[in-house]
C-alpha cells in the first residue's frame, strides 16, 4: 500500500518546501520524546533523575490526565478487611430508641463476594471505613479522645466537634481537618444506613470502623490459630448529615437488596 | 583524506596522518549509523500506519471493557455514582480533579437528576457499542472519551488503576488510526473504494505523512508507557519483604475484599511452593516485559504470562475490567500477520496452513519495532538502509 497516493503527495509538496516535513515529523518526534520521558519519570520509582526535570514541570504536566500509580498490591500487599457498622438512635412516638449494628460493609461486599463482575457499589462503605481509619491512625491521644465522644445535640453539633477536634477554618490539610473530613463523609453515609434500614424518625448516629487482618502466612497452618486481634477506631454518636441532591430512596433500594443478599 | 607528501614525511606528520585517519573512520561509522538510524526512524514514522490490526483489536476488547463495565453496574448507578449518593460529598467537593474542569463537567451536572443521568448513561453505553464496531470512529472515540472521563471520574474512591489506564490509552487512541480494520468504517470505505473520507464523511486534508507519522508516535507511546507500568510494577513489588518472600499474594486473597472467591483462593494458596513460582514470576514477568517483546519467542511467552496474570487478577481478585483494559493494550504487541492469521482462522474456522507462518518474518507490528527504536542506538542489527519500509498491511 506504498501506494501512487503517497508518491505524488511527494511531488506535490515539492522541492522548495522540501524543509517542511521534516521539520513537522521532527518537531512531533520531540514532544512525543518529551511524553514518553515524563511518562517514565512520573511511573517509574522516585529517583534521582526526576531532578533534571525543572520545578514542578513534571507534575504540571502529567497531572490531572496522565495521574496514575504503580506501586498496586505492592510493596506490601493489603492484609486485612475493614468493616464499617451503624446503629441509630431513632424517635417513634415521643420515645427514642438505640437499634442493632447493622454491618455496611457485610452487605455491600455481598455485591462483590462469589460474583464474576463485582459492582463498584461494593466497596464504598470499605472505602470510607478505610480513610477513616487512616486519618485516624494520624490524630493525637487527645484528639482521638474527642473522636470518641458524642456529638449530636443542636444544630452546630459538628461546628463544636471540628473546634475540639482543633480545625482550623483556613487549613484544610492539617490532620484535625483531614480527619474530621472522613468522620463527616462516614456519618452521612451512616446517615443513609440509618434512614434506609429504620426509617425517618433517625435522630442520630454511630459509626464503629474496625480492621482485622488476616491471619499471617506463616501462621496459617498452625493448629487451632486465631486471626490477629480486631483493631477498632472508637467514635462517639453523631449528628445526621445529609448532602445535597441525595436521595433516600436511591440509597435505600440498593442497600436493602444487599442487606437482604447479606443475611443480616 | 589526501595529505601531502611533505606532511607525511616526518614522525609528527605521519603519526597526525594516522590519528586523522582513525578519528575520521570513526566519524564516519558514527556519522553513518546515525544517518541510518534517522533514516530508517523517518521511514519508519511517515511511511505508513503501523500495528493497524493490534489496534483495531485493542479498540475492540476497550470497547468491551467499557460496555462490560456500564452494565454489570447499571443495576447499581443511582447508589455508586447517582442521587443514592450524594453522602460522600463529591457533588459539593470532587476527590478528582477532572469533574472540576467543563469539558469532564457534564455527568456531575447531572449526577442528582435519575432521568437524564440514566439517560446519559445509556448513551454513554451505545458510544461504547460503536467503538466495538468501528463506526465514525475518528469522531466516536474523542466523544467517547469526554464521556468516559465525565463518568468515571464522578465517584474516585471506588475507582482503581485500570480507570486511570483506560482513559490514557483511550485519549492516545485519538491520535491513531484503530478503525482502518476490522470495523465498519473498514467496510464502508471498501463500498467506496476511491473516496477519502474519512473524518465521519468529511474531506481528509491532512497529507498522508501526517496521519501516519501522528498514529506511529502515539502507537509508540503507548507501547513505551505499558513497559514502564510492567517494569515498575516489577521494581515495586521487588522492594517488599512479602514478594520477595515469595507469599505476597497470600494477604489479599485471603481478605473479603480481594478474595472474592474464597475456595478459589483456598485452592490457589494450598501449595507454598506455587504461590512463592506465582509471586516471583509475576515479579519476573513484569521486569522482562519490555526486553522480551524483541524477540518472537519470548515475546509469546511473556504476553502469554501476563495475560495469564491478569486473567488471575480479573477472577481471583474481581477486577474484571482493570485486567481487560491492560489485556486490550497488549494486544498492540501481536503482530498484524499474527492477527490477520488469525482473522482467517476465525473466518475458514479451520488450522491454518503451516505454510502461511513464512511471512511470519515480515514485521508490521510495534513489538519488533518500537523496541528496536532503543536498541539501534547500540546496534547497528536495525539500522540497514534496506530494511523494509513496513505498511499496515
Amino acid at each position: 500500500m506504498k501506494d501512487a497516493r503517497g508518491s505524488r503527495l511527494h511531488g506535490r509538496v515539492g522541492r522548495r518546501t522540501r524543509w517542511i516535513k521534516p521539520t513537522i515529523v521532527g518537531m512531533l518526534a520531540a514532544f512525543t520524546a518529551w511524553h514518553i520521558f515524563a511518562t517514565f519519570l512520573w511511573i517509574a520509582p522516585p529517583s534521582a533523575i526526576r531532578s533534571i526535570v525543572p520545578g514542578n514541570l513534571l507534575s504540571s504536566y502529567m497531572l490531572p490526565m496522565f495521574g496514575q500509580s504503580w506501586s498496586v498490591f505492592a510493596p506490601v500487599p493489603i492484609n486485612g478487611d475493614h468493616r464499617l457498622e451503624v446503629r441509630a438512635s431513632v424517635e417513634t412516638a415521643g420515645e427514642s430508641r438505640n437499634t442493632e449494628w447493622v454491618d455496611a460493609t457485610r452487605a455491600e461486599l455481598s455485591m462483590l463476594q462469589r460474583h464474576l463482575f463485582p459492582a463498584r457499589a461494593s466497596i464504598m462503605a470499605s472505602q470510607v471505613a478505610s480513610d477513616v481509619k487512616q486519618e485516624w491512625e494520624k490524630l493525637s491521644e487527645g484528639q482521638k479522645k474527642t473522636a470518641a465522644v458524642g456529638f449530636f445535640r443542636g444544630a452546630d453539633w459538628e461546628s463544636r466537634f471540628k473546634r475540639d477536634l482543633g480545625v482550623k477554618a483556613n487549613r484544610p490539610q492539617t490532620i484535625a481537618a483531614r480527619y474530621a473530613k472522613a468522620d463527616h463523609v462516614a456519618t452521612a453515609y451512616a446517615t443513609q444506613v440509618a434512614y434506609a434500614m429504620w426509617g425517618d424518625g433517625v435522630r442520630a448516629v454511630q459509626f464503629r470502623v474496625t480492621r482485622q487482618n488476616v491471619i499471617p502466612f506463616e501462621d496459617r497452618n498452625v493448629p487451632g490459630v486465631k486471626p490477629p486481634a480486631v483493631q477498632i477506631v472508637p467514635t462517639g454518636w453523631r449528628g445526621t448529615i445529609e448532602e445535597p441532591g441525595q436521595s433516600r430512596e436511591r440509597f435505600r433500594e440498593t442497600f436493602r437488596r444487599a442487606v437482604l443478599e447479606s443475611g443480616q | 583524506m589526501k595529505r601531502s607528501s611533505e606532511g607525511k614525511t616526518t614522525v609528527f606528520g605521519r603519526l597526525r596522518y594516522a590519528i586523522g585517519t582513525w578519528i575520521g573512520g570513526i566519524w564516519e561509522v558514527v556519522r553513518d549509523t546515525v544517518g541510518r538510524i534517522v533514516s530508517f526512524s523517518y521511514s519508519w514514522l511517515t511511511d505508513g500506519k503501523h500495528a493497524l490490526y493490534g489496534l483495531a483489536v485493542g479498540r475492540v476488547v476497550l470497547g468491551v471493557t467499557g460496555i462490560g463495565l456500564l452494565l454489570t453496574n447499571f443495576s447499581t448507578r443511582y447508589y455508586f455514582a447517582g442521587s443514592g449518593s450524594a453522602w460522600n460529598g463529591e457533588g459539593v467537593d470532587p476527590l478528582s480533579s477532572f469533574p472540576k474542569i467543563w469539558i469532564f463537567s457534564l455527568f456531575r451536572t447531572v449526577a442528582f437528576n435519575d432521568v437524564v443521568f440514566t439517560l446519559l448513561y445509556v448513551v454513554l453505553g451505545m458510544l461504547a457499542v460503536l467503538v466495538i464496531v468501528g463506526f465514525k470512529s475518528r469522531i466516536v472515540i474523542p466523544v467517547y472519551f469526554v464521556g468516559w472521563v465525565s463518568f468515571i471520574e464522578l465517584n474516585d474512591a471506588v475507582g482503581d488503576q485500570g480507570d486511570n489506564m483506560y482513559r490514557i490509552v483511550l485519549l492516545t487512541l485519538i491520535f491513531t488510526d484503530t478503525s482502518a480494520r476490522w470495523s465498519v468504517d473498514a467496510w464502508l470505505r471498501t463500498q467506496r473504494p476511491n473516496s477519502r473520507l474519512n473524518f465521519g464523511g468529511l474531506r481528509t486534508i491532512v497529507p498522508d505523512w501526517v496521519s501516519a507519522t501522528v498514529h506511529n508516535l502515539a502507537l509508540v507511546s503507548i507501547a513505551c508507557h505499558v513497559c514502564f507500568v510492567y517494569a515498575s510494577g516489577a521494581l515495586f513489588k521487588a522492594g517488599g519483604e512479602p514478594w520477595r518472600s515469595g507469599y505476597a499474594i497470600y494477604s489479599p486473597l485471603k481478605t473479603i475484599r480481594f478474595g472474592v472467591w474464597p475456595e478459589l483462593s483456598d485452592l490457589v494458596l494450598a501449595s507454598a511452593p506455587l504461590v512463592a513460582a506465582i509471586c516471583w514470576s509475576t515479579i519476573i514477568l513484569q521486569m522482562i516485559f519490555p526486553v522480551a517483546l524483541l524477540h518472537r519467542v519470548s515475546r509469546i511467552i511473556v504476553l502469554a504470562g501476563i495475560t495469564g496474570f491478569h486473567i488471575g487478577i480479573a477472577v481471583l481478585m474481581g477486577l474484571p475490567w482493570f485486567s481487560l483494559a491492560m489485556i486490550a493494550i497488549d494486544t498492540i504487541f501481536i503482530r498484524d500477520v499474527t492477527w490477520r492469521a488469525t482473522g482467517e482462522l476465525f473466518r475458514r474456522g479451520i488450522q491454518v496452513d503451516r505454510r502461511s507462518g513464512a511471512d511470519l518474518d515480515e514485521s508490521s507490528s510495534v513489538g519488533p519495532v518500537a523496541a528496536g527504536r532503543r536498541t539501534a542506538a547500540s546496534g547497528r542489527k536495525m539500522a540497514r538502509p534496506t530494511a523494509p519500509t513496513k505498511v499496515g498491511v
